[in-house]
């Protein structure tokens, strides 16, 4: 038996995890949660209590991975640091992201984003909301946010893609990776004059809140930390868009009660990234020998950290699969856990449950998908919808 | 080594001697009490080890500082006037004996 389940796990093929990793997931969960993926050349941990506790322990699974193709694309960001270094870079950008700024200071910002995108078609009663929505919401609202307010969507959009395509450059494609530094050199520019215009007139963003910090980031920290933000920032809070949209579309029930009810957009949200994470995998590697869901991994071993798959474990969440916003007991792992929780939480929450979510089903009368084309799928470090093609009434 | 007593919402009472220098949420963690989930980790910055303090121990905790005043209004269970968050109760001599209840909701 274990050579058999061995065998599923050396047989798993990236593409196929790219179509649909969930049914994958599930085999690797009940029959060996600490697997050695050679097509991902990691160890895949699968189950939410491995997680759980891999989370509690950054002493043993550090987020500072040898040989890191992120450090090679973005220079070394707080995403790749332990520890007081972490601590210092992330302390820096946090004032522009606590829940209270988010409130009084972004969450009207993303609103007037989301107003004018949706003034721009709202007349023509149909979208792909994909494109027209919620990827330049996602941009507009990280550059504002970022305090690169002036930096066209389209360019951030571009920069993140090809900078997320390095990352994941494992064939070594020179194309890719002539990309994602062309995409670098761009970020820096824009970071550099925002550099300049802030330290004399700073504001309440996040490149502000780094420059002026106590212990103030130098320009490169703050280059390459924004490097991070464009490149992590950006799919998250677009993917959540479309698939918590999705969801609403199929789940007519539910939909019905959420619209009855705004305040229930909030579970929404919550649900979706559960449902979803948009953030399916994410790196460690161990400091030292150790033990996990009954695998010895020694020191030095790469581990990919399958969040998707923890957000379906059955031994946490009743039916994993059912989109359901009415689970209680929030324990998702979306947005990670431990030093590293997701910086942009309250930021996201407010960006796509508070704002994106609401304001389309408010202004977009008999929302509904428009069958021209099926909606599609893909990717498993990072999920989402590829598009999101919908008909309104006007 | 204070004793800490954690009080469940059913009324199930786990005490604990913790270390002088840990937090009411770390030793929480170490020791799997129920209901502190603590998602980040002691930044105060996700609002999921929100305890209840009786006010009258107010006078041995330290005081509510601004990020923890703000994350307290972002808790799943309703803000009261002993609520704390207990990454932010740092174990003192002080604290011997005190009891903190753990909200129905956390999450």
């Amino acid at each position: 038996m274990a050579q058999v389940i061995d065998d599923f796990a050396r047989t798993i093929q990236l593409d196929e995890l790219w179509s649909d990793p969930y049914p994958i997931y599930r085999t690797l969960r009940e029959n060996q949660p600490v697997a050695w993926v050679p097509a991902a050349n990691r160890y895949l941990l699968t189950r939410h209590s491995d997680i759980a506790y891999l989370e509690k322990h950054p002493e043993i699974f550090s987020a500072a991975e040898t040989h890191s193709l992120m450090i090679r694309v973005m220079g070394l960001t707080m995403l790749r640091q332990d520890g007081a270094d972490h601590l210092r870079e992330r302390k820096a950008a946090e004032p522009a992201l606590r829940p209270r700024m988010v409130k009084q200071r972004w969450t009207p910002a993303f609103q007037r984003i989301a107003d004018e995108l949706i003034d721009g078609f709202r007349d023509r009663g149909e979208a792909d909301l994909f494109t027209e929505f919620a990827a330049p919401m996602a941009a507009k609202c990280l550059a504002a946010v970022l305090g690169l307010a002036d930096v066209p969507a389209q360019d951030l959009q571009t920069w993140s893609q090809a900078m997320m395509d390095g990352t994941g450059n494992y064939a070594d494609d020179p194309v890719v990776w002539q990309r994602a530094e062309s995409a670098a050199r761009g970020v820096e520019r824009a970071v550099d004059a925002a550099i300049e215009r802030l330290s004399a007139h700073p504001d309440d963003s996040v490149i502000s809140a780094m420059l002026h910090a106590e212990d103030p980031l130098t320009p490169r920290q703050i280059r390459d930390n924004i490097k991070l933000f464009i490149g992590g920032g950006l799919n998250e809070p677009r993917d959540a868009t479309t698939v918590g949209t999705y969801a609403l579309l199929t789940h007519p029930e539910q939909r019905a009660r959420v619209e009855a009810d705004p305040s229930r957009f909030k579970d929404v949200f919550e649900e979706t990234v559960r449902w979803v994470a948009p953030i399916g995998m994410y790196p460690r590697q161990t400091t030292m020998e150790t033990e996990l869901g009954g695998t010895v991994l020694p020191a030095g071993a790469k581990l990919g950290i399958v969040l998707a798959s923890a957000n379906r474990d059955e031994s946490v969440f009743d039916n994993p699969d059912t989109f359901d916003i009415d689970r209680t007991g929030r324990v998702h792992l979306a947005f990670g856990g431990g030093p590293h929780f997701c910086l942009g939480t309250w930021t996201a929450r407010a960006q796509v449950g508070a704002v994106a979510l609401p304001t389309l089903f408010r202004r977009l009368p008999g929302l509904r998908l428009s069958g021209a084309e099926p909606v599609r799928w893909g990717g498993w470090v990072f999920r989402g919808l590829l598009n999101l093609p919908a008909r309104w009434d006007v | 080594m204070p004793k800490i007593v954690y009080v469940q919402p059913d009324g199930t009472e786990t005490a604990l001697d913790v270390d002088a220098g840990t937090t009411v949420m770390r030793a929480a963690l170490a020791a799997g009490v129920q209901g502190i989930v603590a998602e980040c980790g002691g930044n105060a910055m996700c609002a999921t080890c929100h305890v209840y303090t009786d006010p009258s121990d107010s006078d041995r905790l330290p005081a509510v500082g601004d990020d923890e005043d703000e994350m307290l209004d972002c808790t799943a269970g309703a803000r009261e006037d002993g609520s704390r968050l207990s990454c932010q109760l740092p174990i003192t001599e002080a604290m011997e004996g005190l009891a903190v209840r753990v909200p129905r909701e956390q999450v």
